[in-house]
């Protein structure tokens, strides 16, 4: 049910974007371990005690320095752009330029098309976070090893950022799969996990806008209670179903679909 | 036995776009112009044909399969030029054909070299700086490269210069040859003059005729255009017991078949007239004729 000749081609054209991202994504978590100093955030936390901000360094351990920063910003809205362009190119960008018509003249489904694609998406993030991860683990045993970390929630973070990501490409790929201009494809496949984004990241500055939590799946990714060792799964399950139900809708919505080509 | 067939095909877009009740039937071995102004619904029929598109009603089958169903094994006999060339993410034109080769599983690329050859297309170019008439040649080699049986063409020779529109019709005459079953759309009509055995028209998304080429250039009945020396000429011409019509105070055209030719020529031979020119019917004067309702006189 996939194709070796789409998915070479498709590898081709992507593989360059995937791997500046995965670059930028490998040295941005290397960089955010390599300076961490707990000492100075003790100090900062001195200085901003009794502000919004004292909450946000109350903890000073690398992992939950890193919750706060890698975890909720950095980690997540790069994987999220490289998502949104791979996925717009990956089947909507081919409709709206009319490319499909090249694929489709040959005897292969269209079932085939959609599995090929989503395989690929799903193999790059993957691939991404395991690369990102083993350069984490390694650059903590160079620059931390003198702290005591955690390896196993170290990992955690890093599956369950994994399944975020999973739940949004799923997101960016149905909308790839059911619109024929890139236009619409763009507005909600990247509008939308974006907003998730700014919800998310809105909710942690004040309390007041706590409720905005009620209203992303990015809460689903609960770096708290991965550190704290609460019950995580069931959050993550969530989001592995999210786009379990995402990818087959996909399928689905662009078997049955007119095709402009 | 029908090889392409489609029945009571309607595709409604609302604002009477789309099309209705499409009715057609191509045999084995037959070639078939599709004519029509744009957006008469050219696209859409051949869309269908292709199963990007499912029709509302109405059935449309290729080989006995249903075209929206089973597309993916209907296209092993279909060789196809889209109406708009977009080629996917690739360097070369060579990359292309490799990869549709590979999609096609298609080993033997000795016809393709033979297409290139003749086209005088250069495929190792980029293809993004391609011109249209190159992509356009990148885009015929792909579709006959696999040597299918049934050739579905939607306007195949835009962008193409003069020369290589002949050496298309050359080609294209001997696919046809091979027995092949052929469905173009074109604005070229001498194209389709020359190459089908059928033309079917389209107006506002219903098929308004369709009629065999030979029926279309018939010469049973001859239409002349007589150009007088001066008007009195021409009015003594006028009395002559001879079915004509006056187009101005020296010119009259005149309707004749096979068997009054003769009567004419020797009428003729007692007036001064400066010229003597037959209108051909064509493909051309039919489709003037059915879409804007009015003779073409050149």
């Amino acid at each position: 049910m996939i194709n070796g000749t789409i998915f070479k081609q498709t590898l081709r054209s992507n593989v360059k974007l995937w791997l500046m991202f995965t670059i930028v994504l490998s040295i941005l978590q290397v960089v955010m371990i390599a300076v961490f100093d707990a000492s100075t955030l003790e100090n900062v936390g001195g200085l901003v005690e009794g502000t919004p901000l004292a909450g946000l360094l109350a903890q000073t351990t690398l992992l939950s320095m890193l919750a706060s920063t890698f975890y909720s910003i950095h980690g997540v809205i790069f994987p999220i752009i490289f998502i949104i362009m791979t996925a717009n190119s990956l089947i909507a960008s081919q409709v709206d330029r009319g490319s499909m018509a090249y694929l489709l003249s040959t005897p292969t489904k269209r079932s085939t098309i959609i599995m090929t694609q989503a395989i690929y998406l799903i193999m790059a993030l993957i691939v991404m976070f395991l690369i990102e991860t083993v350069a984490g683990i390694v650059s903590i045993q160079v620059f931390q090893s003198d702290t005591d970390i955690v390896v196993s929630d170290f990992v955690m973070l890093n599956l369950g950022l994994l399944l975020l990501m999973f739940a949004i490409s799923g997101i960016s790929f149905f909308f790839s799969s059911y619109c024929n201009l890139t236009k619409n494809s763009l507005a909600f496949g990247a509008g939308i996990p974006i907003a998730f984004f700014l919800f998310h990241l809105l909710s942690t500055v004040d309390q007041s806008l706590d409720v905005l939590n009620y209203f992303t799946i990015n809460a689903l990714f609960d770096t708290t209670a991965i550190l704290e060792g609460e019950n995580y799964w069931w959050k993550l399950s969530v989001l592995l179903g999210i786009g379990i139900v995402l990818y087959i809708a996909s399928l689905e919505v662009f078997k049955r679909k007119d095709l402009p080509l | 036995m029908a090889i392409i067939e489609l029945q009571n095909v309607t595709k409604d877009y609302g604002d009477s776009r789309g099309i209705f009740n499409i009715n057609l039937s191509i045999e084995l071995g037959e070639a078939v112009g599709f004519v029509g102004t744009n957006g008469a619904g050219k696209t859409t029929t051949i869309r269908h044909l292709m199963g990007f598109l499912k029709s509302n009603s109405g059935t449309v089958k290729i080989k006995n399969l249903d075209a929206w169903y089973d597309a993916a094994e209907i296209k092993q006999w279909i060789g196809y030029i889209p109406g708009e060339i977009a080629f996917p993410d690739v360097k070369t034109g060579w990359e292309f054909i490799h990869q549709q080769a590979e999609l096609l599983q298609l080993k033997d690329l000795s016809f393709a070299n033979h297409l290139i050859e003749r086209l005088q297309l250069d495929p190792s170019a980029n293809i993004k700086r391609m011109s249209k008439g190159m992509k356009q040649k990148t885009a015929i080699v792909a579709a006959l490269m696999a040597n299918s049986p049934i050739l579905i063409f939607d306007e195949p020779t835009t962008g193409l210069d003069p020369l290589m529109r002949e050496e298309f019709i050359q080609i294209v005459k001997e696919e046809k040859a091979k027995g092949k079953t052929i469905f173009m759309s074109s604005h070229m009509f001498e194209e389709i003059e020359e190459t089908c055995d059928k033309v079917v028209m389209i107006k506002e998304g219903k098929i308004i005729t369709m009629e065999s080429i030979s029926t279309i250039m018939s010469n049973e009945n001859q239409q002349f255009i007589i150009e007088f020396s001066n008007d009195q000429e021409c009015n003594r011409f006028m009395k002559e017991q001879i079915d004509s019509v006056a187009i101005s105070n020296t010119t009259v055209s005149v309707d004749v078949d096979n068997q009054t030719l003769n009567t004419l020529l020797a009428v003729l031979s007692k007036y001064q007239f400066d010229n003597l020119t037959e209108q051909k019917h064509t493909l051309q004067d039919q489709f003037y004729n059915l879409y804007s309702g009015g003779q073409l006189h050149d």
